[in-house]
C-alpha cells in the first residue's frame, strides 16, 4: 500500500514537473533590444521590467525580455549578434535616423499588415508615412517627437519681450523675429545687449537662441529646400546639400555666431552642457528649439520656469518643424518573426501605448489615446502648454531630416563635418562650406550607384 | 638537494645610487632627497586636482552641478520661502546698507526685484550685477549609496571578482610559462612565433569582434562569463613580452649552474626565474587586474543578461543616451578605484622588497 | 660542425622551448588564428555584417588610397604618435627615477601617480571634458591666473589632439611601474663593481641603468608603438564618436570603426585594420632590427653554443 502511494505520488510529481517544462518551453522568448536610442536609464530600465511582468502575466505562449545594452557599444554589439545567428526578436525604440543607419538589416511588416488587415487608421497618418520605404515598411508606430521652442520666461520678463506665440497662426513669428528678440536678450557681463553700442562680443553671458541638439540635416530642414531635410534628389542619384535655401540658413546659423553673437558656438555650447547638462537648462540662453524627448525631470525642478512656443515661419514663410519618431523593429534575422509581430501590436496598442510612451519621453502615435496621454502628461509638466506641441505634428518635415539616403551614415558624417567647420569658426562661409560637403557627398553617391551597377 | 637562499637587498633604504661611505656626500644625498620630493610633490598636485574634482563631482547633486561652480568644494545657492516658493539669497546693498534679501524675478535692464524674506510686501529694485547669491557649502554624500544600489552591484562585483582573479590566476600560470618558452630555448621560428604573438595585437580588435561572437556562439560561451575567462589561460602578447624582457635579463649562469645539479627546466622555471623575477610578476598582475577590473568593452559583447555583467559594465548603464548622470557616474568610479589602489599599495611590500634568489646548492 | 651529442641536445632544448610555449600555441590556433584570418577574408569582400560577403578582390585596398579620410586618419594618429609617444617614454622612466629614490613617504608617492592609471572609461573623459571646458574649465581658470588666455582644447581644432595627449601623459603612471620593475631587477653588484672601478655616479647611470633598463625601454616602445596606433576609447567618448570638431580628432582606429559599426562596410573597415596590421607590423620589425644595437640582455641566448 504504502509504496504504491509512493509510486503514484513519484508519477504526479513527475507529471507536474514534465508539465511545468513544458509550459516553459512551449513560451517563445521575444527578446527586445534596447540601446540605440533612449532606454537606458536606471529608471527605464526599471519601468521597462515592470512592462515586460504585464505581458508575461498576461501571455502564455510568448515571453517578453528586455535586453539592455548601453548606448555607446550598442551598435556593435547589435550587429554582432545580427551575424551571430542570435539575434533579438525587436530593436526598439528606434529612431528614423537609427533605422536608416541599419537599413539592410530590418524585415518588412507589410506581409502581417495584409494578413491580418491590421487596422492602421488609428495612427497619424504622416506617422505611417515615416516608416514607410519603396522596398519595406520598418514597423508600427509607436511615438513621436514633436518639435518646439522652449524658453526661459524669466529672461523674456527680464528683457520685456513678447513670449514666442502659441498661436500657429501667427505670421509674425518668423526666424528673423527670433534674431531680434534673441539679440535683445543676449548679454555681455555689463547687462549691455547685443544691439547695444556698449556690448562687448567677447564677454557674452547670456545667448539668445540656440539650435544645438540637432545634425547639420535637423538644422537645415526648416529653410525649405526642395528636398526639405533630404539632401538629394528624389531619385537619391545628384546631392543637393549646397541648394540656396540651404546655404541661406547656414549663414544664418553663422552670422548667428559669428557676427550677431546671439547663437552659442560649439565652445560655448560645450561650456553650456558642463554646468547644465543642456543650453537651456544651464540658466544661460533664452530660446532652445528642441523635441519632447528633451521634456524630463530634469525640467521640473529648474530654479527658472520655462514654457514652449510654436515653431517659426522660414524666410519664403513657410513653417516647417522637423519631427522624430520611435518604432519597434523586427529584424530580418530574427527567429520568431511572428511573435515578434503580435509583441509590437501589444506595445503600440492603446491600452498600452501611453505607459510605454511616457518611459521614452513620446507623444503616442495614435490618436485615440491622445486624451488620455494628454492627462499622464499634464500630470507630468502641469505647466507646458500640450496643444502647442501636439499642434507642431502638422507642420512636419517631409522628407524627414532623418530619413534614409544611401550610405546613411557617410552622407550624415560629411554634412556634420560642414556643421562642425561653422560652429567651431573654421570656416564661416556657408556657400564654401556646404559646396564642399555637396561635392563630398556627390562623390559618395556615384561610388554608391557606381558599386550597385556592378 | 637543499636550497640556499641569498637576499640581494634591493630594499627602499638601498637606492640606485649608493653613496655611503665618502664624507661630504650626506649633505648631498639630503639636497638631492629634498629636491626630489620637492618635484614629486610639484607633480602630485598636477595628478590630484582632476582626481580632486571628481570627488567634488560625486558629491554634488544634479542642481549644483547645473549652477556651474566648478569650484572644488561643493557650494549650493541657498534658497529661502518667499509666500511658499523657494527663491534665491541675495547679499544686497540698499541705500549704502548690506543686507539679504531674496531674489524675487529678474527685470528688464539687468535688474532685479528683490523682498525681504521678513516683510514680503515690499520690493525692491537693484542692478543684479552688484549684487551676489549667498552661497553655502552643501555635500551629498548619499550620491555613493545610490550609485550603489542604482544598479545590482553586489551582484557585479562578484562577477567582477570572478572574472579578474580567476583570469589572473590563469594569465599567470600561461603567461609564465610562454614567456620562459620564449626567453629560455632555441629552437626553430621561434623568432618567428614571437612575432606572430606580438602581431596578435596589432590587428584592431574591432574587426575580429564579429568573427570572434560567432565562434564564442557556437562554443555556447555567449551570455556566460567563459569568454573572458578561458582566452587567459592560453597566454597573451601584453604579458608574455613583458616578462620575457625580464627573463632575458636574469643571467644565464644561473640555469648553466642549475643544470649542473641536475635540474630540470621546470625547477629552472620555479626555482630560479619566478623568484628572480618577481617584480615582473607582481607589475602584470597588477596590470590584468587593471585590465579585468575597467574593461567594459568585451564584457558588453559577450554578456547579455544584465545579472552576469561586471562593475564597468554597470557603469556604463549612467551614460545614457539623453540623460548623463554625472553625479553617479562620479561617485560609482570612485569607488570602483579604491579596490585596485589598496591592492596597489600593498603589493609594493612584494614588489620593492628586493629580488630574492634561490639558488639550488651542490648536494 | 655539430655532433650528434649536440644535435641531441639542441633538439631536446628546442623541444622543451615547444613544449613551454605550448599554451599560447594551442590558444592562438583554437581562439585567435580563425577570427584573424575571417577577417582578412572579409577585406577583400563587400560586407555589411547583416548580409552574407560578397567577394570583390583588392577593390577596398584600392579605395583606401584614394579616400581622403583616410588619409586624414593616418595624419592624425601620426601627429598623436609624435605629441604622445616619446613624451609618454621619457616622462615615465623620469618618474620612475625619482620613485626609485629614497624618499620619505615613498609608497604614497608611488599610489599617487600610478592612481591615473587605475582609472579608465567614461568617468576619465567626462572629467577631462569638464577640466578642459573653454570658459569654466580649471585648464584655463589655472592658466587665467598666471595671464594666459588659454584655448578651447577638445572643441578647437587645433588643439583637440594636444588636448588628447595631454589625457594620456597623465595616465603615464602605467609606463612608470615597468620602469619601476626593471629599476628593481638592476642587481646591486653591478653598481658595486662599477664603484670599484671608480665610476662616478653619473657613469654608474649611463653604464649600469641604461643598459640594464633597455629591455624595459624596449618594451614601453614597441607596445607605446601598437597602441598608440589602436588609440580609440577616449577619443570615441570624448568625441560621441565623431571625430569632430571638424575632423580633427578622426583617428584612424576611430574612422575604422565608422566604417564596420556606423557605414556597414566591414569589408572596408577589415581592409582598414590589415593596412594598419602592415604599419605597425613593420615599425615594429624595425625596432626589433635596431634592437641588437641597443637592446642588452643580460641572459641573452645570442651567440651562446
Amino acid at each position: 500500500m504504502m509504496s504504491r502511494k509512493i509510486i503514484l505520488f513519484s508519477v504526479l510529481v513527475l507529471a507536474l514537473l514534465l508539465v511545468g517544462t513544458v509550459g516553459a518551453q512551449d513560451k517563445v522568448k521575444v527578446t527586445i533590444f534596447v540601446g540605440l536610442g533612449t532606454g537606458t536609464d536606471p529608471d527605464q530600465i526599471t519601468q521597462q521590467e515592470a512592462l515586460a511582468a504585464r505581458f508575461n502575466e498576461s501571455h502564455d505562449s510568448i515571453e517578453i525580455e528586455f535586453l539592455i545594452v548601453p548606448h555607446d557599444e550598442a551598435a556593435t554589439r547589435l550587429l554582432a549578434q545580427l551575424s551571430g545567428g542570435n539575434a533579438p526578436q525587436l530593436v526598439g525604440p528606434n529612431g528614423i535616423s537609427t533605422i536608416a543607419q541599419f537599413f539592410d538589416a530590418w524585415a518588412d511588416v507589410t506581409p502581417f499588415i495584409e494578413a491580418e488587415s491590421f487596422d492602421t487608421s488609428d495612427y497619424y497618418a504622416p506617422s505611417l508615412e515615416l516608416n514607410k520605404y519603396p522596398t519595406k515598411n520598418t514597423g508600427l508606430p509607436l511615438g513621436l517627437f514633436p518639435s518646439f521652442m522652449i524658453y526661459n520666461v524669466d529672461m523674456f520678463d527680464a528683457a520685456g519681450l513678447d513670449y514666442p506665440p502659441t498661436d500657429y497662426s501667427d505670421t509674425t513669428w518668423t526666424m528673423d523675429e527670433v534674431r531680434n528678440r534673441a539679440l535683445l536678450m543676449t548679454l555681455d557681463s555689463n547687462g549691455n545687449d547685443a544691439t547695444s553700442a556698449d556690448f562687448d562680443p567677447d564677454d557674452v553671458v547670456q545667448w539668445g537662441f540656440s539650435d544645438a541638439w540637432t545634425d547639420t540635416r535637423g538644422l537645415l530642414t526648416r529653410w525649405g529646400a526642395p528636398g526639405i531635410g533630404r539632401p538629394t534628389s528624389e531619385d537619391f542619384v545628384t546631392a543637393t546639400a549646397n541648394s540656396e535655401e540651404w546655404v541661406y540658413g547656414m549663414q544664418w546659423y553663422s552670422d548667428g555666431m559669428w557676427v550677431d553673437r546671439f547663437i552659442p558656438n560649439a565652445e560655448q555650447v560645450s561650456s553650456m552642457e558642463t554646468i547644465g547638462g543642456s543650453p537651456l537648462e544651464s540658466g544661460m540662453l533664452a530660446m532652445f528649439y528642441t523635441h519632447t524627448w528633451y521634456l524630463g525631470e530634469a525640467i521640473l525642478d529648474l530654479p527658472f520656469e520655462v514654457q514652449v512656443g510654436a515653431a517659426p515661419f522660414n524666410q519664403k514663410g513657410e513653417r516647417i518643424a522637423r519631427i522624430h519618431a520611435d518604432n519597434f523593429t523586427i529584424p530580418e534575422a530574427a527567429e520568431h518573426k511572428e511573435e515578434a509581430w503580435e509583441v509590437m501590436k501589444w506595445l503600440t496598442a492603446p491600452e498600452q501605448i501611453v505607459d510605454v510612451c511616457l518611459i521614452y519621453g513620446c507623444v503616442p502615435a495614435r490618436i485615440s489615446v491622445a486624451d488620455a496621454f494628454g492627462e499622464a502628461f499634464a500630470a507630468k509638466f502641469p505647466t507646458l502648454d500640450l496643444e502647442v506641441i501636439y499642434e507642431s505634428i502638422n507642420y512636419l518635415d517631409a522628407p524627414n531630416h532623418e530619413s534614409w539616403v544611401p550610405e546613411w551614415g557617410r552622407v550624415s558624417d560629411a554634412l556634420n563635418n560642414a556643421g562642425s567647420l561653422v560652429t567651431s569658426g573654421t570656416n564661416t562661409d556657408a556657400k564654401a562650406v556646404l559646396d564642399a560637403a555637396n561635392a563630398e557627398v556627390q562623390a559618395i553617391l556615384d561610388e554608391y550607384w557606381a558599386s550597385q551597377g556592378s | 638537494m637543499t636550497s640556499q637562499t641569498i637576499n640581494r637587498p634591493i630594499a627602499e633604504t638601498d637606492t640606485a645610487y649608493p653613496s655611503r661611505g665618502r664624507l661630504g656626500l650626506r649633505g648631498e644625498a639630503l639636497f638631492s632627497k629634498a629636491l626630489t620630493t620637492l618635484i614629486l610633490a610639484a607633480g602630485s598636485v598636477l595628478i590630484l586636482i582632476p582626481l580632486a574634482y571628481m570627488i567634488s563631482l560625486s558629491l554634488r547633486d544634479k542642481t549644483q552641478i547645473r549652477q556651474g561652480s566648478l569650484d572644488i568644494i561643493p557650494m549650493m545657492h541657498v534658497e529661502v520661502e518667499v509666500n511658499g516658493k523657494d527663491e534665491p539669497l541675495y547679499n544686497v546693498t540698499v541705500e549704502g546698507q548690506a543686507q539679504q534679501m531674496a531674489l524675487l524675478k529678474k527685470a528688464p535692464g539687468g535688474k532685479g526685484i528683490f523682498v525681504d524674506p521678513a516683510n514680503p510686501e515690499q520690493t525692491v529694485e537693484l542692478i543684479l550685477a552688484d549684487q551676489s547669491p549667498v552661497q553655502a557649502v552643501e555635500i551629498h554624500p548619499e550620491n555613493y549609496p545610490e550609485a550603489l544600489t542604482a544598479v545590482p552591484f553586489d551582484r557585479y562585483f562578484f562577477n567582477t571578482i570572478t572574472v579578474t582573479f580567476v583570469g589572473m590566476a590563469g594569465m599567470l600560470f600561461s603567461c609564465s610559462l610562454v614567456a620562459y618558452g620564449f626567453s629560455r630555448f632555441r629552437a626553430p621560428g621561434m623568432n618567428i612565433l614571437f612575432l606572430l604573438l606580438l602581431s596578435t595585437i596589432m590587428l584592431p580588435r574591432q574587426v575580429t569582434l564579429i568573427p570572434i561572437y560567432i565562434l564564442f556562439q557556437n562554443l555556447g560561451w555567449v551570455n556566460t562569463l567563459l569568454p573572458l575567462i578561458v582566452p587567459q589561460f592560453f597566454a597573451n602578447a601584453y604579458d608574455v613580452f613583458l616578462l620575457r624582457q625580464f627573463f632575458m635579463t636574469i643571467p644565464l649562469e644561473l640555469d648553466d649552474a642549475a643544470k649542473l645539479d641536475g635540474a630540470s627546466p621546470l625547477q629552472i622555471l620555479w626555482y630560479i626565474i619566478i623568484p628572480m623575477a618577481r617584480p615582473a610578476l607582481v607589475t602584470v598582475a597588477i596590470f590584468h587586474f587593471l585590465y579585468a577590473w575597467n574593461d567594459f568593452y568585451e564584457p558588453l559583447i559577450f554578456l547579455h543578461s544584465r545579472e552576469n555583467w561586471t562593475m564597468a559594465v554597470g557603469l556604463q548603464t549612467f551614460n545614457a543616451l539623453y540623460s548623463v548622470n554625472t553625479h553617479l557616474i562620479m561617485a560609482a568610479s570612485v569607488v570602483m578605484i579604491v579596490p585596485p589602489i589598496i591592492l596597489f599599495f600593498l603589493s609594493q611590500r612584494i614588489f620593492m622588497q628586493g629580488v630574492v634568489i634561490t639558488r639550488m646548492a651542490e648536494k | 660542425m655539430l655532433n650528434i651529442r649536440d644535435w641531441s641536445l639542441a633538439k631536446r632544448e628546442a623541444a622543451a622551448g615547444y613544449f613551454f610555449i605550448l599554451p599560447w600555441i594551442i590558444g592562438f590556433t583554437l581562439l585567435t588564428l580563425g577570427p584573424m584570418l575571417a577577417s582578412l577574408y572579409f577585406s577583400f569582400t563587400d560586407y555589411n555584417i547583416v548580409e552574407a560577403p560578397r567577394w570583390i578582390g583588392l577593390n577596398n585596398y584600392t579605395r583606401l588610397f584614394n579616400d581622403e579620410l583616410f588619409w586624414q586618419s593616418l595624419a592624425v594618429t601620426l601627429r598623436f604618435a609624435v605629441l604622445a609617444l616619446p613624451s609618454g617614454l621619457v616622462l615615465g622612466f623620469v618618474l620612475a627615477l625619482l620613485l626609485n629614490q629614497d624618499v620619505p613617504g615613498v609608497k604614497i608617492w608611488r599610489t599617487i601617480f600610478f592612481l591615473p592609471s587605475v582609472l579608465s572609461g567614461v568617468a576619465v573623459t567626462l572629467l577631462w571634458l569638464m577640466l578642459f571646458n573653454p570658459e569654466l574649465g580649471v585648464v584655463n581658470k589655472l592658466l587665467e591666473q598666471i595671464g594666459i588666455k588659454g584655448p578651447g582644447w577638445l572643441q578647437d581644432p587645433d588643439w583637440a589632439v594636444p588636448s588628447l595627449a595631454i589625457m594620456a601623459l597623465w595616465g603615464v603612471g602605467q609606463n612608470m611601474i615597468v620602469y619601476l620593475a626593471g629599476l628593481q631587477g638592476v642587481p646591486a653588484d653591478l653598481y658595486d663593481a662599477a664603484k670599484v672601478d671608480g665610476a662616478n655616479r653619473t657613469q654608474q647611470f649611463r653604464y649600469v641603468t641604461i643598459p640594464m633598463m633597455t629591455p624595459v625601454l624596449f618594451y614601453n616602445l614597441v607596445l607605446g608603438l601598437i597602441g598608440t596606433f589602436s588609440y580609440f576609447t577616449q577619443v570615441y567618448v570624448a568625441t560621441g564618436g565623431s571625430g569632430g570638431p571638424a575632423r580633427s580628432t578622426l583617428f584612424y582606429n576611430l574612422y575604422l570603426y565608422q566604417n564596420a559599426f556606423r557605414y556597414n562596410d566591414m569589408g572596408y573597415a577589415s581592409a582598414m585594420a590589415w593596412v594598419l596590421f602592415v604599419i605597425v607590423l613593420t615599425l615594429t620589425l624595425l625596432v626589433f632590427r635596431s634592437s641588437s644595437l641597443w637592446v642588452y640582455y643580460e641572459g641573452e641566448l645570442r651567440g651562446r653554443r
